[in-house]
Formats: structure tokens, sequence, C-alpha cells
């Protein structure tokens, strides 16, 4: 079942218009661990702290500052920065449609499933077509007094929100400096082999969560009493350059 | 020299039972100087002594000066400036006083050194501590808070110092320095905290410092620190021995309460 | 990718970014496939755009910090001295400690081990959650350097899984240019159905579906990022600005954030002494 519904807009570009609701569609499931204090076992909680006298600061005495030179802040009113705040408005303004498969996955932040209002004329049409296409639609909205930039995009019939990062969030993969280093034809072509004979359609319901359910085992393991066994975390040995052919044709091998 | 056997009961017993660091001066107050710790082994048998124990774990012998004529000896070792610790010879962990050293930097000088004081001052009062305030003889103050109680430890004392030093400097930057680093010093004051220790020696109250002109580190009045950093007027602040023995006559020793006030640092 | 709004003053807001992540290792460890083992260290490759301001006291402009701190005593706890707990009732806890979290997939902790290769259309994008990169350590640069071409050129994504502090994560490792880059996914039962959202009327009109087609080629483009901008946070900018232009900055006192030395509560003690000496002088 979907996520409960957090936002109501309605989609527009050119003369059309699609009256939506927003929900949330992933739920993380976690073990939430609390952090104590050893002295007496009580919950601790985080606060925020005056590095000079290392005593907590009520809300009262906290204020923003925007630091432009080391040391030196210009203080900044919670009111003032409400100026900056956009206005909200309910519209979801589509700017342009583009290849679905040229959105690269490092620019995807969140996403909502898209509820139609009834009637879902307009909705379905957007989706069989946008389907059919193979598009999504860039488009901006402010919510809860943020502005934002995102996918519109579809899946089956049913139509999503992705939110995107913004240009100059992402970090360029060149910034990372990485050596350009010459791989012989040899290398290549087992490695390719080695990836056809390792590649399987992805089946996501094939994965669980193992860690969650091991944590629980080892929580109920302490709850009765029961002693645990520290497994040391095991670090395999790195493959040598020179000694990567020969670790690809044992690989092949292996697989084949 | 004439000075010390007038002022010896004044100075007595502030030098009581103390291990001497003698600074001596063999050629006269223009020429070199050393720092002896040690009491000479040709000293006369009436010499008081004490065995105290190092850092690195020997015994050395201290002169004590509690008499008139150990005293007189001293002087005849051309050791015209006293030094003594902050605890005595037989409790040597235990310092009767907390101090506060303030020197001025390069640039600063004593008038600087006079609002750092009172500031302090104020700061102590606020924590019902009294403090007492006496010239270095040089450019700047010392302001000492006597404790004179068997529970007093350096590792206190020093801890102390060193925060309300941190204080005053956090909320008096421009004037105040509790760091050592002598490019942070120049305008600033630097309060040096760290004298609160066994191993380290204050000059004594009433001793003469080893300068062209004979001054001498003075106790004064928080009274007249507050007319002379008000009018800007030094002059005061600098007490030549002359000076220094009409007034101790008329006025008695002023750091008396230093060796007898019982206090207790708080928060601790 | 050029941020358009650096100004001199504001310039530390865009400068050197990848620089700095690839100096900021969040893990490091080894990703292997088959027999081939390749040390890496893990970096962030997004960064948050948000202009970000420092909390400060307000009575003095001293920095604030976020520490963990003991409801009942109102005090900051040292490092030291907080452990980790696993509430089983209400107020009683479970301790656990750092190893006893590792063990629980040791294997898992130190290495990323690409069990299959995937077809990356094959995926649907809401499996994705947070990307990375991945930057070769100290003689695996080969090994990785063939990784990423063998799968560029196939055109295929690793799976494998991993056990970063608590959590255990799958993750998908694909190539980014010459680049590895890891992409965490959620796992298939953290994805919520849509199945109670889908429209009842499923009977789809085809001269609506035409009339979107024709729409929508009329506004078809290439993907530029670029062209979008964070509005908040340039009207934020501004702001700054013009405070920058017509207020001086104030200058927050020097703190040596000594953890666990310093009679914290005597510094705060006397601090609170100063202040009413300073009032009254």
């Amino acid at each position: 079942m979907a996520g409960r519904a957090i936002w109501k807009g309605y989609i527009h570009f050119k003369d059309v218009d699609v009256p939506v609701k927003l929900h949330t569609a992933v739920k993380e499931e976690r073990i939430q661990f609390h952090l104590l204090h050893s002295r007496d076992r009580i919950k601790l909680k985080q606060q925020l702290v005056c590095a000079y006298e290392k005593v907590p600061v009520p809300v009262e005495e906290q204020t923003r500052g925007f630091e432009l030179e080391k040391g030196k802040y210009l203080i900044v009113d919670p009111s003032e920065l409400e100026l900056a705040e956009p206005e909200d408005s309910r519209v979801i303004e589509v700017h342009e449609f583009v290849k679905t498969a040229q959105i690269d996955p490092v620019f995807l932040e969140r996403v909502y499933y898209l509820e139609p209002d009834i009637p879902a004329k307009a909705y379905n049409g957007l989706a069989s077509a946008m389907s059919e296409m193979d598009v999504a639609g860039i488009c901006t909205w402010t919510m809860r007094k943020r502005s934002y930039v995102g996918a519109l995009k579809v899946s089956g019939q049913v139509l999503r929100l992705n939110t995107l990062r913004y240009a100059d969030e992402v970090i360029p993969a060149d910034s990372l400096e990485l050596k350009n280093i010459p791989l012989s034809e040899k290398e290549l072509k087992i490695g390719s082999d080695l990836i056809n004979q390792l590649t399987a359609p992805f089946q996501p319901q094939k994965f669980e969560n193992e860690h969650q359910k091991k944590l629980h085992v080892l929580i109920d393991k302490k709850a009765r009493g029961e002693k645990i066994a520290i497994l040391r975390p095991r670090r395999l040995k790195p493959t040598a350059s020179n000694k990567l052919l020969e670790a690809l044709e044992a690989s092949l091998k292996k697989v084949a | 020299m004439d000075y010390y056997r007038r002022i010896s009961p004044f100075i007595l017993p502030h030098l009581k039972d103390r291990a001497l660091t003698l600074k001596r001066y063999p050629n006269g107050v223009e020429e070199e100087y050393f720092y002896e710790k040690r009491c000479p082994s040709n000293r006369p048998s009436w010499v008081k002594t004490a065995r105290i124990t190092r850092d690195e774990g020997e015994q050395m012998t201290v002169c004590l000066v509690n008499d008139l004529d150990t005293l007189i000896w001293v002087e005849n070792l051309a050791s015209l400036e006293l030094h003594v610790p902050l605890a005595r010879a037989g409790s040597p962990e235990t310092p009767d006083s907390m101090v506060f050293d303030l020197d001025p930097g390069d640039s600063a000088n004593v008038l600087d050194c006079a609002r750092v004081a009172l500031i302090l001052r104020d700061l102590l009062l606020e924590l019902k501590l009294a403090s007492y305030v006496k010239t270095s003889g040089r450019k700047g103050l010392h302001v000492y808070v006597p404790l004179n109680r068997r529970d007093a430890t350096f590792e206190d004392t020093k801890k102390f110092s060193k925060s309300v030093s941190e204080v005053l400097q956090h909320n008096y930057p421009d004037l105040v320095t509790a760091k050592m680093a002598k490019e942070l010093r120049k305008q600033k004051v630097f309060i040096n905290w760290s004298q609160n220790d066994h191993s380290k020696t204050m000059i004594c109250v009433y001793s003469l410092r080893a300068r062209e002109k004979p001054v001498v580190s003075f106790p004064l009045t928080w009274k007249e620190l507050e007319d002379s950093a008000s009018r800007r007027d030094p002059g005061r602040l600098q007490v030549l021995h002359s000076e220094a023995l009409s007034r101790v006559e008329k006025e008695g020793d002023l750091f008396r309460d230093v060796l007898v006030k019982k206090q207790k640092l708080p928060y601790l | 990718m050029k941020n358009p709004r650096s100004a001199p003053l504001l310039s530390k807001l865009s400068a050197n970014r990848g620089k700095d992540a690839a100096e900021q290792g969040i893990w490091s460890g080894t990703i292997s496939f088959s027999l081939v083992a390749i040390p890496v260290r893990l970096v962030r490759a997004v960064e948050p755009g948000r202009v970000s301001f420092r909390m400060l006291h307000s009575r003095d402009y001293s920095p604030l910090l976020r520490r963990m701190v003991c409801p009942e005593e109102e005090k900051i706890v040292p490092a030291g001295e907080i452990i980790r707990g696993y509430e089983i009732t209400p107020g009683k806890y479970l301790l656990i400690t750092d190893e006893e979290l590792e063990s629980v997939s040791p294997e898992r902790s130190r290495t990323i081990e690409i069990i299959e290769f995937i077809d990356m259309k094959d995926v649907d994008s809401i499996y994705y959650d947070h990307p990375y990169y991945l930057v070769p350590l100290k003689g695996g640069e080969k090994s990785y350097a063939l990784l990423a071409e063998v799968m560029r050129r196939a055109n295929k994504a690793g799976l494998a899984k991993f056990v970063l502090g608590e959590r255990e994560y799958l993750v998908a490792v694909k190539s980014t240019g010459s680049a590895l880059s890891l992409i965490t996914l959620h796992y298939r039962d953290e994805i919520l159905g849509d199945e109670d959202i889908t429209p009842e009327e499923a009977r789809i009109e085809p001269e609506e579906t035409s009339r979107m087609k024709r729409i929508i080629k009329g506004m078809i483009s290439d993907f530029n990022p670029d062209k979008y901008a964070d509005k908040r946070r340039e009207k934020i900018l501004t702001l700054l600005k013009k405070k920058a232009r017509e207020t001086s900055p104030v200058e927050a006192p020097e703190v040596e954030e000594e953890e666990g030395e310093g009679p914290a509560d005597l510094i705060a003690m006397l601090q609170k002494s100063m202040r009413k000496v300073k009032k009254n002088r």
C-alpha cells in the first residue's frame, strides 16, 4: 500500500491540468538503536551546546550565522529567512520533456507516487502518452516552503514525481582525477566474458535485508543471555596489477 | 645593603620556610646573573635549610631565610632578587596562594595590566574571593588570592587560574591573552597562569629588583590602582626602595592578609 | 557543470567540491567480483547545495556544536561514556558493542562482493537510494580501470551487498565515465505498493493519449540540469550579499575544541560571574 498523502497539487503544461495527490513511495525498515550514558543507561539526546562553555544552549539563545570568513559571521534572523521562502503554490509546472534514459540516476533524489483525481481521464492519457514515448517531464514546484526541480515519470499506469538534485549538487566524476591506465585486449576480453557469464536478470525480490534479520537474532541471543561470538571482519587480499590476467582467467574457469 | 636590613620585619614573614631561589649578580646588576636553588655549601652553620625532592627524584638542600642574619648573608652573596615558591618547604605541594602573573606584551604597559588586574579583582570578588596586588618591579603586576588551606593543591590552582584567564581572554580579547606565544602577546596583557606550579617561583614581596634604579616588588591598594588607571598615570606603579621603606613604616604590611586569610576556591 | 551564481564573496559555496569529496572517505575496503579483489574507498558523489549556516550562541557568538547530552543532568556526555542500546521494553536496554555489530555480517563490512551483473535498463529507478563514487586505493588502479571499462562496454552494473555502520545495503556498482559509482538500492519490501492509487478507470482513451502525445512532442528537449536553479538558495544568497554590504559581521571568539579536557562546568560558572561583573562595570 502506498504511503499516506502528504501534499496536493496539479501538473500543468500548455493547456493541460492534472490534479494529483503526492504519496510517499519508499519506507525504510531499520532497527533503532539509542545512545545511552554508560553510567546510568539514561537515553541521551542530541542538543546544541556552546563550544566555549560546553553547556546546552536553550533555543532562545541560539542564532544563525553565515560564515563570511574564518571566525566572522553575518547574523541572520529567522524572519529574514522567511522572506526568502518561495510562495507556496499548488502547481507542478512541466517545462520540457526528455528521453527518460538521459536522466543519470545520480540526479534522482526522492520519489513520490501521484494519485489521480476523479475523473482520471487526463491522468490516464498523460500516463499512456509518456509511456509510449518513453519520456519524463522536467518540472518545478514549491512544497512546504522549498523549491524543487523534478522529473515526472511513469511506471505502468501510475505517474511518479522524482525530485532531482540541482546541477551543482552533483560532484562530477572527472573531479576524482583518476589516472588513465592502459589495459590489454586480452584482459578486456576475459573481463567481458566474465561479466556475461555472471549476468542475470534483475530480480529484486531475491534480495532481503539479511542484516536486519541477523541483528534481530543477535538481539534475541543477547536478551536470553547467550554468548555472542565475535567474528573478525574479513579483508580480501587485493589483486596485484601483474596478477590481474591470471585472476580473470581463473575466475572465468570457475564460472564457465 | 641597608634596604634589606630595614625592610626585614616586613619581608621575613613572606620568606619564612620557603625554598629560596637566589638570583645572583656577582658583578653588579649590569652584568650577568644566575639562578641558584641549591643552598651554597659554604654557608654559615646558623643558616636554616630544608631538604626538598626535585622532579627527577634527587634531593637538594635549600636555604630558608627565616631570620635577619640569613637575610643579610644572602644579601652579601650579591643575590639582589629573592624568589620564592608559592608553597612552603615543609609542604611543597600545597600552595598558600593562587597567583595571576600579569605580564604586558611589548607594546602594552603597566596601565593595561592595571585594567586587567581591576577586572580580575571584580571577577574574584563576584566569586567571593579577596585578592591582593603588588607590582612585579618591572612592567607587570601580580595578583594573589590567599588560600592558606591544607587541602589546596597546585592542580586546583592551576586549573582554576587557567579557566579564569581563559574567561577573561574570551570576554576581553583585545586586552587579555592566556596564551604564551609571543606573537599573540604584543598589545595584550598575558596572564601567566602556569606560574601556579610547585616548580615555579615568584619574586617575593618587598624584594628588590635588579634594575638601574632600585625598584621594589611592592603591594598596592586597589584604590591606588583604580586612581592610577583612571588618571592614566603609571607613576605610582613603580616603587623605589626609599619609597617602599617610608610606606611600610606608615602603612605596615599591605600583604599581610596573603599569609593569613583562609579562602576556598569554588566550583571545583 | 558550472555554478552560474558564484561571486567572490560567496565563492566558498562552489569551489573545489570534487577535490574535497575525494579526500573525505566514508568507508574503505575491497570490492570483488569472482577472484578479482580491488581495494577502494567510498566517497560522496553529491553535496547539498543548501546555504549552510552555523548555529551560534546569541550571547557571545561562540559556535554551537551538536553533542550528546544527558537529559537529566543537562550536561554533555563525553564520547567515552556513550554506549549503544536496543530498547527491549520501554526504558530497558540491551547493550550492543561495535564488535558485536560488526560480527553480525563480518564478511560484508569490509568487502563489497559483486554476485551478479545486471542491465541497468532493467532496474526501475524507484530502487535508487543514494549515489557514491568509488576511488581506487594504491595497487588497485589497474583492476579498477578494468572493471569500469568492461562494465561500460557491456552496459552492465554489478549487484552486491555490503554493510556500512549499522545497516546492510543492496548496491549497484556501475561505470560513470572512467570511474566506478555505487548506488545504494532500496529492498523490494521497502518499496510501497501502488495498487491502491492506480486509477480504477483503466480504460485508456486513444484521443486523449494522442492529444497528450502531440503536446509532449512540441516540448521535447535534451536533459540539461544546469537550466534549473534553486530559487530559494538564490534568494538567500541575495539577502546575504545585501547584508554583507550593509552590516559588518560579528566576530566569533576563538574556541579550542578540546574534547574531554577542560573543566567545562568551571568555565560555565566563571562565565556566568563574568557576565555579572561586566554588567556592573
